[in-house]
């Protein structure tokens, strides 16, 4: 979840979770949503199918929808931004969204003296 | 004791045999008494370095055994199943190789003999019967598998799990419990909830039996009813044969130390040979030159058996590493030329 | 939530690029169309198609007779597996996630692995399980363990891990159509990436390793979804003008003794990453294997870097359990400083 500051409240995106032990991606089938909406949070936003299963997203915010990331039809990475939200600045966070999983390091390391 | 109704009202008891199979079965089961003794005898002269007497429960052995179909049924032991083997015509000699320790599972050919390799593990071998009997119906064959257990592997997790498989199946199986009331020192009383193996049918969905254990006949014919039951795609039945085990659990046992040895009298009162014997006597379907003349038969046939197994060279320490795999690994071979450069004199 | 009614698992053999899931699905259809004895069984794995929809379509195409449900009992499945085995048929049965493969060890152990030895050849146990395994997918309990060195330890089973659809693909095709039991530990954690590569027929012999990436100072030895990240491991270290070689073992047992040590000849450095716990670990294995065929190329001790010696943990510790990218660079440093 990104969070940036916007005109009447805070933006927040809300990315692709992982919807099932494992899964990389997911095929939008059909907003429940349209741009400028006023939602309640756990209201049906978007249904998906994914390689297991096709499941309908309740909404995690309260808001009005800001933005769309995906047209029916897409394949989405898990991670990929789904939608935008425009949100009270008091609204909670829910949940984790899985980082993208390039792994980070810290450790440089000394080439042997050839 | 006498065979019961059974709460799924499967009849069980005497039938009309024809005087040869009757005859049959008391040779079988003297066949099996002799072999035990010379079984136990061969360990007390060191022979076999341990051996688990059957003495008692032959009738539950070869009742059993005698309804199977030898051209296509397949029978599944676990390690006290000699009057089983000798019913169905298995090599004898190397089924007492298992107890002789010169192989495990034995040196006759399961497949072949369709009686599996003696396995301890017991109840690890119940499911075996059912996935055995499930690929028998995938293919369309018309054999049923029997699997032996006893009152103590009933309390197994394999055998409440194969019976449940077999029952939402509907393989042809059948569960054939051997209670000889004993679990090594305990008792059924702290063995069996509820009390019977047989009920227990009821809670997977195929007949439960019980039958007098002792009875050759009766047992004959509640197996071949589970059978002609299981082969016509009746699905499973579980037969609960009440026997006793009149010796030790093993040589190395002394039964003294945890049951009553007046309990054992009454028992050997019940001695399925005794009762069969008097039966083709009442019956008028042997004389005492069948009972002489089987039992030169019968004892010649023990001492070549006995013979013979004493006499089997030890396996080759090669055996060690010729069946670990169809397909040996590299590293295997390895060790197999370690053992010839480093043990193998 | 509702089920798909078509089936997206469905793999051309000749398309370019699979997930996992759709390689060993099929190659599971390969198998059942080429030998009438094969028979996938487990639980869910008929209708539902498997928890990770591993043999989706199967019961479709090829019916209930030879792909079915079972009831949720691992020592049953298992020992089901050996009576059929016994009545001739080619079983590949499922347990559902690592875990519960303990539930079924007796049953593994004392009869799958003996039945061939204790028969004396005459009753052959041409049977692959297939285990979903290790962890990396914040699942619950039960659901990230890696048994590789468990059944490794058996005599009589053969253990294999892919690490990418292609190779999932030939190894499978390779366990089942073997006549020996094989262990077949399928690493959850790749289950839905794609990558290309066609499906094609087994070109290595059973417990043939490959080297994944050439380098030349030292050698990552993986299996597993350990493989993927070593790879990445290995960009690292080019970074910083290093050169990893990564060995994909492919094979726990039998182990490539042979590809282990051309390796070391060619880096005189070894670094084993494994999922598993340290302390009686594969790793440990490699390390003596390596010691004993290649004391003299070695530049360094053998280095592990594994999971910890701890139950293994819940989702948000599993990034801290797992071997990352830090720790592994940390041990080929040791090897190159040693």
């Amino acid at each position: 979840m990104s969070e940036t500051a916007g005109p009447g409240g805070a933006e927040r995106t809300f990315a692709l979770p992982d919807l099932g032990e494992g899964l990389v991606e997911a095929t939008v089938l059909e907003w429940l949503v349209r741009a400028g909406e006023h939602i309640e949070r756990n209201q049906p936003l978007v249904e998906l199918e994914t390689s297991k299963s096709a499941v309908e997203i309740p909404s995690p915010h309260s808001g009005t929808v800001a933005r769309l990331h995906a047209a029916e039809g897409e394949v989405l990475a898990v991670g990929a931004a789904l939608v935008t939200f425009e949100v009270e600045a008091s609204a909670g966070i829910v949940g984790t969204v899985p980082t993208e999983e390039r792994p980070t390091r810290r450790v440089r390391l000394r080439p042997p003296s050839e | 004791m006498h065979a019961e109704k059974t709460a799924q009202g499967i009849e069980t008891g005497a039938g009309t045999l024809a005087p040869e199979t009757l005859r049959t079965l008391y040779r079988h089961m003297l066949a099996a008494r002799m072999l035990d003794g010379e079984a136990i005898a061969l360990q007390r002269q060191g022979v076999f370095p341990a051996y688990v007497s059957l003495h008692g429960q032959e009738a539950a052995q070869v009742g059993s055994a005698a309804a199977l179909d030898p051209e296509h049924d397949f029978a599944f032991p676990t390690y006290r199943e000699l009057a089983v083997a000798v019913t169905m015509g298995v090599d004898l000699v190397g089924y007492l190789a298992s107890h002789r320790a010169l192989w495990h599972g034995g040196l006759y050919d399961p497949i072949a003999s369709r009686f599996s390799c003696l396995n301890a593990v017991v109840g690890g071998p119940v499911p075996h019967a059912v996935g055995w009997a499930l690929g028998e119906r995938l293919r369309g064959g018309p054999g049923c598998a029997i699997a032996y257990f006893g009152d103590g592997a009933s309390s197994e997790g394999d055998v409440h799990e194969a019976m449940n498989f077999a029952g939402v199946f509907g393989s042809p199986v059948v569960f054939f419990c051997q209670n000889n009331q004993w679990a090594l020192s305990v008792p059924n009383s702290a063995q069996v909830a509820g009390g019977s193996i047989a009920a227990r049918g009821a809670g997977y969905g195929m007949p439960g039996v019980t039958v007098d254990g002792q009875d050759v006949v009766a047992v004959f014919e509640a197996t071949r009813a589970a059978l002609e039951r299981a082969r016509a795609g009746g699905g499973p039945t579980v037969i609960e044969a009440l026997t006793y085990r009149v010796n030790p659990h093993s040589t190395s046992d002394d039964a003294g130390r945890y049951r009553d040895p007046a309990e054992e009298l009454r028992w050997r009162e019940r001695d399925p040979l005794l009762l069969m014997r008097r039966a083709l006597e009442r019956d008028k379907h042997a004389n005492a030159d069948f009972f002489t003349d089987v039992e030169d038969r019968v004892r010649a046939e023990c001492v070549r058996v006995r013979d013979e197994v004493s006499v089997l060279p030890p396996p080759d320490g090669s055996d060690m590493f010729a069946h670990v795999y169809r397909e040996p690994t590299e590293e295997l071979r390895r060790q197999h030329r370690v053992w010839r450069d480093e043990v193998e004199q | 939530m509702t089920e798909l009614a078509t089936t997206p698992a469905s793999a051309d053999a000749t398309a370019s690029e699979h997930s996992m899931q759709q390689a060993i699905n099929a190659a599971l259809r390969t198998l059942l169309a080429e030998d009438p004895a094969t028979l996938v069984f487990g639980e869910d794995v008929g209708r539902l198609g498997g928890v990770f929809r591993v043999t989706d379509g199967l019961q479709a195409e090829f019916g209930d007779q030879r792909v079915f449900d079972t009831p949720l009992a691992e020592s049953g499945i298992v020992g089901l597996a050996v009576g059929l085995a016994m009545n001739g048929w080619r079983p590949v049965p499922e347990l559902q996630f690592d875990g519960f493969a303990y539930p079924a060890v007796d049953q593994i152990v004392n009869q799958v692995a003996r039945m061939h030895y204790r028969s004396r050849g005459a009753a052959p146990m041409p049977i692959t399980l297939r285990l979903p395994s290790f962890g990396g997918i914040q699942a619950p309990e039960h659901h990230g363990e890696s048994l590789e060195a468990l059944f490794a330890h058996v005599p009589g089973l053969k253990v294999c891990s892919p690490s990418d659809p292609a190779d999932a693909y030939r190894l499978l095709l390779q366990s089942v159509r073997a006549d020996d039991p094989v262990v077949y530990l399928e690493p959850k954690a790749r289950y839905w990436n794609r990558s290309p590569g066609a499906l094609t027929e087994p070109d290595l012999p059973i417990g043939a390793s490959r080297v994944v990436r050439e380098g030349r100072h030292a050698t990552l030895v993986a299996w597993g979804a350990m493989v993927h990240h070593c790879l990445r491991v290995a960009e690292f270290a080019a970074e910083d003008g290093v050169e990893l070689e990564v060995l994909d073992l492919r094979w726990l047992k039998p182990i490539d003794t042979a590809g282990l040590t051309a390796s070391v000849r060619r880096t005189g450095r070894v670094v084993v990453v494994h999922e598993a716990p340290l302390t009686a670990g594969l790793g440990g294995e490699i390390a003596a294997l390596v010691q004993e065929h290649a004391f003299r190329d070695l530049r360094a001790p053998v280095q592990r870097v594994t999971g910890f010696d701890v139950p293994y943990p819940a989702g948000p510790l599993e990034p801290q359990y797992l071997p990352n990218a830090d720790r592994v660079l940390l041990a080929v440093q040791r090897t190159l400083e040693f």
